[in-house]
């Protein structure tokens, strides 16, 4: 195979993963990057910004000044890279691709060059998304949820969002079906649903999601493409009136549908973005916990039951719109059904915790740090999820908070998890303990410094989405220098991940040689070669038992490959 | 907690709060629950402590039954507490006539508010009329709407009094926001939207209570609007009645003068 | 020569500038049109209702009277100010050397000031912040490429071109709705906007028959047709009377 094939058109889905992955991880810096700067704006509005400042040009920040048309486009923006092309490449894309085979031991994907082309749908996605800050007015500025007809009217880079939008809704499209089928018609001998490592269960569900929630909102992306290069009013009702002059639209639409077609993807989304991080921190716990994941089946059948529920909450974020008793009491009630599941899943992941003989590597910190915030995030969805709280909370910071410590240091937590506890299996090599330790401490610290002060200033009724952190109103000033102290966590964050880059690349190179599998595991994916070869395994593959079977009474070693017979 | 939230100004307001809080109270219960056994158990069973995992673990039922609580303690929040309040907002409006009705246009970046005038009748809208120097909500200046008050981010409201605000907006989606009424209601274009509330605390109290002259009650947009959503900052002055009418019959003194209305306008 | 071809008094070293490059470019005319437009008519009551500088505090502290809106400036003797004069037809067809001196727009007061701005293609436009209030100029050109740009109180000014010619379109702050103000981008030096006493002069015109148009905001345009047969002073005179309401 020639270099091209091998590395950059590839059908292996190993190296697929890892092209997602490292996409994903640069996308993930650059959506970060872009809210340091916000984060500039937000702790010293109207100050010029230091060193790149006047690199940024006039139409974004003269003399070094970011304009809140700029502000604007970074949030959008932000959200937008952070969610479609950072971690939903590198959950999905990334972690799916490389370990789901392995796990249900097969030797692909079920279809390898569909696989190819999702991940350059996504590329394309991605350079179109990142070129569009280069169009005249910038980049799409109407918030990552692009709500018509503030959308409609948006300068070009609402359409070049658009477009990009349905490249990588196309690309999780394939890569959904992908996965469905992967894990219907590939599995090992043996290897019967309820043997399915949790991980697999979590991507199984997610891409059903993925499948079933993008094209509402891949429908809504064309029509609102119509509406601002056709002329068609899908979003736009009759009568506007845009600084003061008569909008030209033949009207008779309607803002809300925008709004309801967003979110019937849009909540979904989220558990696309937390169910996987969860399936890698079941792996990643009962490895280090030494035992099985506690209650294996209900966490498989709550997260089955969330996959539907998510369908059926989406107008929970849609409370303040004018909602009636009915219609609100419907979604609330959906909603709080919801929690039973996440509670399960959360206490189960608690609850394998004792008894255990826990080893407390970097993976394991991660995914041990991963339940306290996502519980964290979890719980702030509650009052949320009351139409009557929503009244105060809406649309304030307390939302922000709660999302990301669902996202933050929640998923992105588990993500990191996922990289340590599956470097060496991609390249043979371990990453650093120590480095590890070094990454992991001050995200932590840092990453509660950037969120938490997020709750009190959405107690205080602090919109999101202000260009000066809320400055201009008075009732926000008790809290508004919380945003120094955020945008200085936020920078420190950003420095507490030199030690993860320095790590990956240098454990690429001279990381500690480990064999096949370093962390005494039980499932399939540690059962290869590691890097596994085109092909992945070496032996045939016949399952005998569940993917959990550590510390089995009466076995010599506490763990039980899936595919080795218990002794006798 | 109750000090986080913006200060409360509304017969709703304590309501509110009172759900905000026992929600948090159930959080944190949980939180610290979960807390407290998470800590216990990483020391506990650490490995070295612990160098044997246990292939059971926990055997007792007491999860399922912590389950079953939280999901009890979220009905009775959201059957006791929760429906009831959303009821309250929207299906308990007062009558017009035993209220004081106001409508709000919201446009980039400003709140146009609109009193009846002394008839207690809107007048009408016409979108051809809109002159953003001195018509910014195309309002026809005659039958009804001859005596009509609009002011621009300035809306005053009397005390012990129902307020119905009819919200809507002229371009695209604005969220009517106002932090200590804990009110929040997007203006939506093509839709007309009320909501209601009874503000119980005047400016002028409320700024001897904090010791500040210069306290007001703020309206803020809280849905993205456009670039200078940010500043988009109206505000909300609490009279008692006889300023309230004061504060009108200052307002209609600006419509006299002049010799004949908008001829000009098409 | 043309030193009152320019809406702004301030500018009349650009003026200076103008008459070296026209001594350059070839002979110069000395025939000119002036002229006075009045208004014949009532004061409709919108323009005598203040403007609603309460809206934002920072506006509001910089007056202390009540501000009126802008759309009809009458001067003593009913003559109108805001006027757009200019040669509408009749001049050669060639290219007009482009002033380099910036147009300004000030906004000061939460007023734009002008409020009627003629300018060249690709003359540079500035636009400057007076009161460290965040303003958004926002124009609405329908040739030409618009702008939307917020001015928080730190960005004290920018600067923007229109490259193609068009006649009168607003640009207007979207924080505070009654700014607005009137730019005609222009493809010759022959304009002028009057001032409250509603004189205009038109000079450096070359013998020939032109048609002079002036422009009001609320009462659009009148024109005139006149000739020059040398270096000679043609008057045109203009009252405005108010339109008569659509029924």
């Amino acid at each position: 195979m020639g270099f091209w094939r091998k590395y950059v058109f590839s059908i292996d889905h190993k190296v697929i993963g890892i092209q997602y992955a490292v996409t994903g991880l640069l996308f993930l810096s650059c959506g970060f990057c872009l809210m340091m700067l916000m984060r500039w704006q937000l702790a010293y509005p109207g100050q010029p910004i230091p060193f790149i400042g006047s690199w940024l040009g006039d139409t974004r920040a003269p003399g070094g000044i970011m304009l809140p048309d700029f502000y604007n486009q970074l949030g959008a923006m932000h959200g937008t890279i952070m969610v479609f092309l950072g971690v939903v490449p590198l959950a999905v894309g990334g972690f799916g691709n490389f370990v789901l085979p392995l796990q249900i031991g097969a030797v692909d994907m079920a279809f390898p060059k569909l696989n190819m082309i999702s991940y350059w749908c996504l590329f394309v996605g991605g350079v179109i998304m990142l070129g569009s800050f280069f169009l005249p007015g910038g980049a799409a500025q109407s918030g990552w949820t692009s709500y018509a007809p503030l959308a409609d009217i948006a300068p070009t880079g609402q359409t070049a969002w658009l477009f990009g939008m349905i490249f990588l809704i196309t690309s999780s499209l394939l890569g959904s079906m992908n996965f469905i089928v992967t894990t219907i018609q590939l599995r090992a001998k043996g290897l019967t649903f309820f043997r399915l490592p949790f991980f697999v269960w979590a991507q199984f569900v997610t891409s059903f999601l993925l499948l079933l929630a993008f094209p509402p909102l891949e429908a809504a992306g064309v029509l609102q493409l119509m509406d601002r290069l056709a002329g068609t009013s899908f979003f736009l009702p009759t009568g506007l009136v845009v600084s003061g002059e008569i909008l030209q639209v033949s009207g008779g639409g309607s803002p809300l549908l925008w709004q309801h077609l967003f979110w019937f993807l849009a909540h979904p989304e989220v558990y696309v973005l937390i169910l996987p991080a969860m399936g890698i921190v079941a792996e990643i716990i009962a490895n280090n916990t030494r035992k099985p994941l506690w209650g294996y089946r209900s966490m498989v059948y709550s997260v089955i039951v969330l996959g539907f529920l998510s369908f059926v909450v989406w107008a929970h974020h849609m409370f303040i719109t004018g909602m009636g008793t009915v219609m609100s009491s419907f979604f609330q009630t959906t909603t709080m059904i919801m929690s039973i599941p996440s509670v399960i899943l959360l206490s189960c992941l608690f609850i394998s915790l004792y008894g255990a003989s826990i080893r407390f590597n970097t993976p394991m910190l991660f995914a041990l740090a991963f339940l306290p915030m996502f519980g964290i995030g979890g719980l702030t969805g509650l009052p949320l999820g009351l139409s009557a709280p929503d009244i105060a909370l809406h649309d304030t910071y307390y939302v922000i908070g709660h999302f990301h410590y669902i996202v933050a240091p929640g998923t992105i937590f588990a993500l990191f998890a996922g990289i340590y506890y599956w470097f060496p299996k991609a390249t043979g090599r371990r990453m650093s303990e120590f480095l590890g330790k070094l990454h992991f401490w001050p995200s932590l610290i840092f990453m509660n410094g950037v969120f938490m002060p997020m709750f009190i200033q959405g107690f205080a009724g602090v919109s999101r989405r202000l260009a000066d952190g809320g400055v201009t109103y008075s009732f926000a000033g008790n809290v508004t220098p919380l945003n120094r102290m955020m945008s200085w966590s936020a920078w420190g964050l950003a420095l507490a991940q030199l030690p993860f880059i320095i790590n990956f690349f240098m454990s690429m190179r001279s990381g500690v040689k480990v064999g096949n599998n370093p962390w005494h595991a039980t499932t399939l994916e540690w059962q290869a070669p590691s890097p596994p070869p085109h092909g992945n395994f070496t032996q045939d593959i016949v399952v005998s038992h569940g993917p959990y079977e550590y510390s089995v009474p009466g076995q010599k070693e506490d763990f039980l490959p899936q595919n080795q017979p218990a002794e006798a | 907690m109750m000090n986080l939230l913006p200060d409360a100004a509304s017969a709703h307001a304590g309501g509110i709060d009172q759900i905000i809080v026992i929600v948090h109270w159930l959080m944190a219960i949980l939180f610290v629950g979960w807390g407290a056994f998470f800590i216990y158990v990483l020391v506990r069973f650490r490995q070295g402590r612990n160098p044997r995992a246990d292939y059971v673990g926990v055997k007792s039922k007491l999860s399922t039954w912590l389950e079953v609580a939280v999901a009890v303690v979220e009905a009775v929040i959201l059957i006791g507490f929760a429906v009831p309040i959303w009821a309250e907002r929207v299906d308990q409006r007062p009558p017009d006539e035993e209220a004081t009705v106001v409508r709000v246009v919201a446009q980039q970046f400003a709140w146009n508010i609109w009193y009846p005038g002394a008839d207690g009748v809107f007048g009408d809208q016409d979108i051809m009329l809109v002159d953003e120097e001195t018509n910014p909500i195309g309002l026809v200046r005659s039958g009804n709407g001859a005596d009509d008050i609009t002011t621009i981010n300035q809306m005053h409201l009397p005390v012990d009094k129902p307020a119905i605000v009819r919200i809507s907006s002229k371009d695209v989606i604005h969220s009517f926001n106002l932090p200590q009424m804990r009110i929040k209601q997007d203006a939506i274009p093509g839709l007309q939207i009320p909501v209601w509330f009874v503000p119980t605390v005047t400016t002028a109290e409320m700024r001897t209570r904090k010791g500040d002259e210069d306290y007001n009650y703020e309206i803020a947009c809280a849905q993205l609007c456009g670039n200078s959503h940010y500043s988009m900052r109206g505000f909300l002055t609490i009279d008692t009645p006889q300023e309230y009418q004061e504060w009108l019959d200052l307002e209609a003194t600006y419509l006299s003068g002049g010799d004949e209305d908008d001829f000009w306008a098409e | 020569m043309r030193n009152s071809l320019f809406p702004l008094k301030k500018t009349s070293h650009l003026a200076a500038t103008l008459i070296v490059a026209a001594a350059l470019a070839g002979p110069t005319f000395a025939g000119s049109i002036t002229g006075t437009v009045k208004y014949d008519g009532p004061v409709p009551a919108s323009m005598k209702r203040p403007l609603r500088m309460d809206a934002d505090p920072g506006c509001a502290m910089k007056h202390t009277d009540p501000v009126l809106p802008e759309g009809l400036v009458l001067g003593e003797g009913q003559t109108l100010g805001n006027v757009f004069v200019q040669i509408k037809s009749g001049l050669p067809d060639k290219e007009y050397p482009v002033p380099t001196e910036p147009v300004v727009l000030d906004q000061n007061g939460c007023k734009y000031s002008p409020h009627v701005i003629g300018l060249m293609v690709n003359q540079p436009f500035k636009i400057l912040n007076s009161d460290g209030l965040l303003h958004n100029v926002h124009s609405l050109p329908k040739i030409n490429t618009g702008f939307n740009r917020a001015m928080p109180g730190a960005v004290k000014e920018a600067e923007f071109k229109f490259s193609k010619p068009e006649f009168m379109f607003k640009v207007k702050c979207d924080v505070h709705p009654w700014m607005g103000a009137y730019i005609a981008v222009m493809s010759h030096p022959y304009f002028m906007v009057t001032g409250p006493d509603g004189k205009f002069t038109i000079d450096g015109l070359a013998p020939g028959t032109y048609e002079i148009e002036v422009w009001q905001e609320k009462l659009k345009t009148k024109s005139a047709t006149v000739t020059i047969a040398g270096d000679e002073a043609q008057t045109a005179d203009f009252t405005f009377t108010p339109p008569q309401r659509k029924k």
